[in-house]
């Protein structure tokens, strides 16, 4: 039968069955999609559809084409229906033959969806009130019904789907995964698994330009990515995936069109946000593995809590100099989540980031590339047996030690209760300003603990006279004053949120961390 | 007294001066360990920070420690 045909009477699926169904092939998955009785609140009597055959079943072959290709099914066919249809009459059949189940659905799955979304067909209804109206074709209702990544568009705003522009580029040279199909333990099943695969990198910095990078030209099928940063320049020496005119954008958006120019066959998902207690767990649903490559202990924590919530694996990374470090996270019993390891989480600003330690770019993009391999080798099932560890990295000496974890005993990963209030925050404890000016006029004494280095290219209007650097706090050279109103300010306001955080503790109630830091005030 | 065989790590290492030594010590436990260590070194870092794994195990500070142990120390990075 043909690829992609369009019916004027009404469907057969089992005529259709039976010509995609191939014997050597153990499994088959079909969709039909059905006219329903309503749609947005009208009871719908029945309904027309016309497509632009010529066209449509162009795009239609192509895109049965596309799913053979990247999901190595075997045989695969749809079949729509024009004309009049009555409530409960079959709309549109699609029917894939395959060696294995996942790549089946996922063939299957794909299919009605581009067909959704790419082919020119329109829709008629008529509803029980005597009136009818044709309903936008699906492809341009798509940008207010996202059918992509189910709910991942209730952030609308700030997301972006960069899928939908493939079929520009169809007949475009395919990507070419044959080196990685040659590897055995690969093959084309593993290719479909990875081609069936969703990931989601929490981070788009020193280790998730690589994570990125590779993840998408591995053709893993859907890639999000969570990042509310812009470019800045100080960043490109480590996240070369960005350029100098970048500069000033979204990293988010600048990452899913390199991406997209790099493999069109990925779907790339954008969330120009930073990950918080109250977005993490929507962030992650639709996600089958999440790689944590943020450069703060707070989102790691929050990250690790949240995987350990969805039972979702997870691959952490971080840097610090010439070292690194590798955590692999397991939904599995005896598997020891970040917390398990770090009982005690620790503050951030205690012990440095890119930003405060210094970094050159290849400590980030080895261990970036690290927590890319740990995925593959997860989604490709290459990790079996494989005991829970943390793996450090040391690239002055080369030398790499796998030091094996335990789950801790006392840590409570496992009681729902316990994680599900952890995030819960008492009172303010960031305030918002527009311009340092007003920042000065809110009573507050403004205490700014950068180092002596970040501050020497502040300019004129940006200066701030009481300076405590955290370094000296931490070594215990200066003291914070026990009593008083404060504002704590630093670059971006992650280490003012740890600092603030721990002079809470020590009992003062009158001190707040500038949100966003210096960088908020400038833009 | 143990000779054991000691490797830093981050900020522990910058301010050893040293990424491995090699010490030898009557320090009965993994946290007597570190703390004759912070105190030389001046680490400047509470125990409960850190974590210790002695020859390629996590552990606890409580173990004791046998010659020819090869012991580290592993403070948090959150560097990305």
């Amino acid at each position: 039968m043909q690829a992609f045909s369009f019916s004027s009477a009404p469907l057969e699926p089992e005529r259709y069955h039976a010509a995609t169904e191939d014997r050597s092939a153990g499994g088959y998955a079909s969709f039909e999609g059905w006219v329903r009785d309503h749609n947005e609140g009208r009871t719908v009597e029945r309904l027309e559809y016309e497509a632009f055959e010529s066209l449509a079943i162009k795009e239609g072959e192509r895109i049965v084409a596309e799913a053979i290709a990247r999901f190595g099914v075997t045989r695969a066919a749809c079949v729509h229906r024009v004309g009049s249809l009555a409530i409960g009459d079959l709309a549109v059949w699609v029917g894939v033959s395959s060696a294995h189940r996942g790549e089946a659905f996922a063939a299957c799955r794909y299919i009605i969806d581009e067909v959704k979304h790419r082919v020119p067909i329109w829709k008629k209804e008529h509803y029980t009130d005597g009136d009818s109206g044709w309903v936008n074709c699906e492809r341009c209702a798509a940008a207010a019904h996202d059918h992509d990544h189910d709910h991942e568009h209730e952030h609308a705003h700030a997301s972006g789907d960069f899928a939908s522009h493939g079929h520009e580029h169809a007949e475009a040279t395919q990507h070419d995964y044959s080196r990685q199909i040659a590897l055995p333990e690969v093959g084309r099943a593993g290719q479909a698994k990875l081609a069936a695969a969703s990931v989601l990198v929490v981070g788009a910095g020193g280790l998730g330009v690589p994570v990125l990078q590779y993840l998408a030209a591995a053709g893993v099928g859907r890639i999000g990515i969570v990042d509310g940063d812009v470019v800045e320049a100080s960043n490109l020496h480590r996240q070369p995936l960005y350029g100098i005119a970048d500069v000033g954008r979204p990293k988010a958006v600048v990452a899913a069109e390199r991406l997209h120019a790099l493999n069109r066959d990925v779907r790339i998902a954008t969330h120009e946000a930073k990950a918080t207690a109250e977005n993490i767990d929507a962030l992650l649903k639709n996600y089958d593995l999440v790689v944590e490559c943020t450069d703060n202990f707070r989102a790691k924590f929050l990250v690790s809590d949240a995987v350990v919530r969805a039972l979702k694996p997870a691959v952490f990374a971080s840097v610090h100099q010439y070292e690194g470090q590798v955590q692999v996270y397991r939904p599995l019993p005896h598997w020891p989540c970040l917390r398990c390891l770090w009982p005690e989480a620790p503050r951030d600003g205690i012990v440095g980031n890119c930003a405060e330690a210094g970094v050159l770019g290849p400590v980030p993009a080895t261990l970036g590339a690290m927590q890319a391999m740990q995925v593959l080798k997860r989604l490709l099932g290459l990790d079996a047996g494989e005991a829970p560890a943390l793996v450090t990295v040391d690239l002055l000496s080369l030398e790499t030690r796998r030091l094996v974890a335990r789950r801790n005993p006392e840590c409570d990963h496992d009681d729902p209760g316990a994680l599900a209030q952890a995030p819960a925050a008492a009172g303010p404890i960031e305030l918002e300003f527009a311009t340092l000016a007003e920042a000065f006029e809110s009573g507050l004494e403004l205490v700014d603990i950068r180092e002596t280095w970040e501050r020497m290219h502040d300019p004129p209007g940006l200066q701030i006279p009481t300076h405590l650097p955290l370094s000296a706090l931490v070594n215990g050279y200066l003291q914070f004053p026990t009593e008083g109103r404060y504002l704590i300010v630093c670059a971006h306001g992650v280490r003012s949120l740890s600092v603030t955080e721990q002079l809470r503790t020590q009992g003062l109630t009158e001190v707040y961390s500038l949100r966003g830091g210096l960088a908020a005030l400038r833009s | 007294m143990n000779r054991i065989e000691i490797q830093y790590f981050a900020v522990l290492r910058e301010r050893a001066g040293t990424g491995r030594e090699t010490v030898e010590t009557s320090a009965a436990t993994a946290a007597d360990l570190y703390d004759e260590l912070a105190a030389r070194h001046d680490f400047g870092l509470p125990r409960g920070m850190l974590r210790v794994a002695v020859n390629d195990e996590f552990t606890d500070w409580s173990r004791p420690l046998a010659a020819g142990d090869r012991v580290v120390f592993i403070p948090p990075v959150a560097g990305g």
